[in-house]
């Protein structure tokens, strides 16, 4: 069961115990953690599940597909640690992942 | 309205009462004066008419599950509510609830996995490469409608474009697609309230679960490239693989799900683009404006109306205590005229503050997977109309003189949209 280690617009820190195999997206919106609207639903086709990773955890991820690098150039305030949490994958290798939900107010 | 009206109104039977069906709005407004969320007299229903409180029930998938969402809340459940936590009846049961092994209706892993599986149809590059079969398409029934100086929006257009778009999606061989239409217009409406005949062998999606089988045995056997050969071959997150009848209802579900809501929503966005004033030259005027109006008729006038949800544990919303074993019908139509969240909700206003935030097509886990085809297929049919034609009008012999019009709504207590759209089309 990875750890995922997220951080709310608010400042907030949730330790979540995810299930192998489901995304960073579902872990956190099925934790009840409130400032990620993710309105496709997983689809990486609206951005709205913006997050940026902890700068020593950026070797944990595969490189994005073009699909998220075009979406993430929509986001209000991208930088080299954004990504969409739909598409990150959490598995055992990944525990401890920590994530910041980007603010899109 | 006098209160008298009101009290009535609020006491009729949404599930069952005609009149309801061509203004639904007016009932959801009569039972969100008696507040967010409101027990129904003397049923095991609450209706959550509030933004706020809808998000809260979609969002809370660890009370609610799902296994009602095809079938409605108003069946009586097929067991005897015990215990404090009803998935385990839920699931030994769940073949006696209507449509309870389709994707909106299914829960926690075995939703999310199968959802896992069609989720990479509907990619931004993969909506991409659809698209030009899309506009080919489109441009080929609006042609054919202006030749004819006019034409049935729904049965003319909407019908078959959207189910020749997901034949396209899935792969399905040209032959077979006119079966398929044939087959699909032939059937009920989902939650058709006239709907005697349950015999699940006639019903559209088995008729078509009979050629998806034959798709996906030979996609397997001969692989050959195709988007049925990666649907055949597909596996879970977990790297596990579904057997070729999951991949069937999956298929077949795309069919049921996107065709009748899409064709709706191109009925009712056709209604505002009519109706209200200047909104057609504005948006000739400015095509790019397509999107932001697709998104104010979701929010006003989506395809659907409701999706119900059970409490398999006794939880609360917006402070009301919901029992284990009640239903709760999510009215996502008054969600998106909640007052509290949309400033004068019942007006038509482009551009609106956070307008994508809208319900119509639900939130959280169950969010239809369809939508961001649903929106470019909207988008393409109205950039083909502008193109081809120089006005669009309500057909003055179908629907009434101008200020008169009469329209006749699908007879279901889940989509909203017209059975008829006649139009005519003044070619450019």
């Amino acid at each position: 069961m990875p750890q995922l280690i997220v951080t709310s617009p608010q400042g907030d820190v949730h330790e979540i115990n995810a299930d192998a195999n489901t995304t960073a997206m579902v872990a956190i919106r099925d934790a009840g953690v409130d400032g990620l609207l993710a309105l496709c639903g997983g689809l990486c086709s609206c951005a709205t599940c913006h997050v940026y990773v902890a700068p020593e955890c950026a070797g944990m991820l595969d490189d994005m597909s073009d699909d998220e690098n075009e979406l993430l150039d929509g986001v209000a305030r991208r930088t080299a640690l954004s990504r969409l949490s739909c598409q990150i994958l959490l598995t055992e290798a990944r525990d401890g992942l920590r994530l910041s939900i980007a603010d899109e107010n | 309205m006098n209160d008298v009206a009101d009290i009535d109104l609020a006491d009729r039977d949404y599930f069952s009462d005609h009149s309801i069906l061509l203004d639904p709005y007016q009932y959801f407004e009569a039972l969100r004066d008696k507040g967010p969320i409101y027990r129904l007299p003397g049923r095991d229903i609450f209706v959550v008419t509030g933004f706020a409180e809808s998000l809260e029930v979609l969002n809370n998938t660890v009370d609610f599950s799902s296994v009602v969402a095809t079938g409605g809340p108003a069946w009586p459940l097929p067991f005897a509510v015990a215990g404090d936590d009803l998935t385990p009846l839920i699931e030994a049961n769940r073949d006696k609830f209507l449509g309870a092994d389709l994707l909106v209706a299914r829960d926690d892993k075995a939703h999310y996995n199968s959802r896992a599986l069609l989720s990479r149809l509907f990619t931004p590059s993969r909506l991409k490469a659809n698209e030009a079969y899309m506009s080919g398409l489109a441009a080929r029934l609006v042609s054919n409608a202006v030749a004819a100086g006019g034409c049935e929006l729904i049965k003319d257009i909407a019908v078959p474009f959207a189910t020749l778009v997901v034949a396209d999606l899935l792969g399905v061989p040209d032959a077979d697609r006119d079966h398929f239409m044939e087959v699909i217009a032939a059937g009920p409406p989902p939650g058709a309230l006239d709907s005697a005949v349950r015999d699940e062998s006639q019903q559209p999606l088995a008729i078509m679960a009979g050629f998806f089988v034959n798709y996906l045995i030979d996609r397997k056997q001969n692989p050959r490239g195709d988007v049925l050969t990666e649907l055949a071959t597909a596996s879970y997150p977990d790297g596990t693989s579904p057997d070729i009848a999951e991949l069937v209802r999956l298929s077949t579900f795309l069919f049921g799900a996107g065709q009748d809501t899409t064709a709706k929503l191109l009925g009712n966005a056709m209604r505002f683009l009519i109706e209200v004033p200047g909104l057609q030259a504005q948006l000739r005027a400015d095509p790019s404006l397509l999107p932001a109006f697709l998104e104010e008729v979701l929010r006003l006038e989506g395809s659907t109306k409701m999706t119900a949800r059970l409490a398999r544990k006794a939880t609360t919303v917006g402070g009301v205590e919901i029992p284990i074993g009640t239903k709760v019908m999510v009215a996502l139509a008054a969600a998106n005229r909640d007052p509290r969240r949309w400033e004068n909700p019942r007006e038509f206003v482009l551009n609106r503050p956070k307008i994508k935030e809208n319900l119509a097509f639900g939130r959280g886990a169950h969010v239809c997977i369809g939508n961001p085809l649903a929106r470019v297929e909207a988008r393409i049919v109205f950039e083909k109309l502008f193109e081809q034609t120089s006005q669009i009008d309500f057909d003055a012999k179908v629907h009434g003189p101008r200020g008169h019009n009469q329209f006749d709504y699908e007879p279901s207590f889940i989509i909203r949209g017209l059975e008829k759209l006649q139009l005519t089309l003044a070619p450019r």
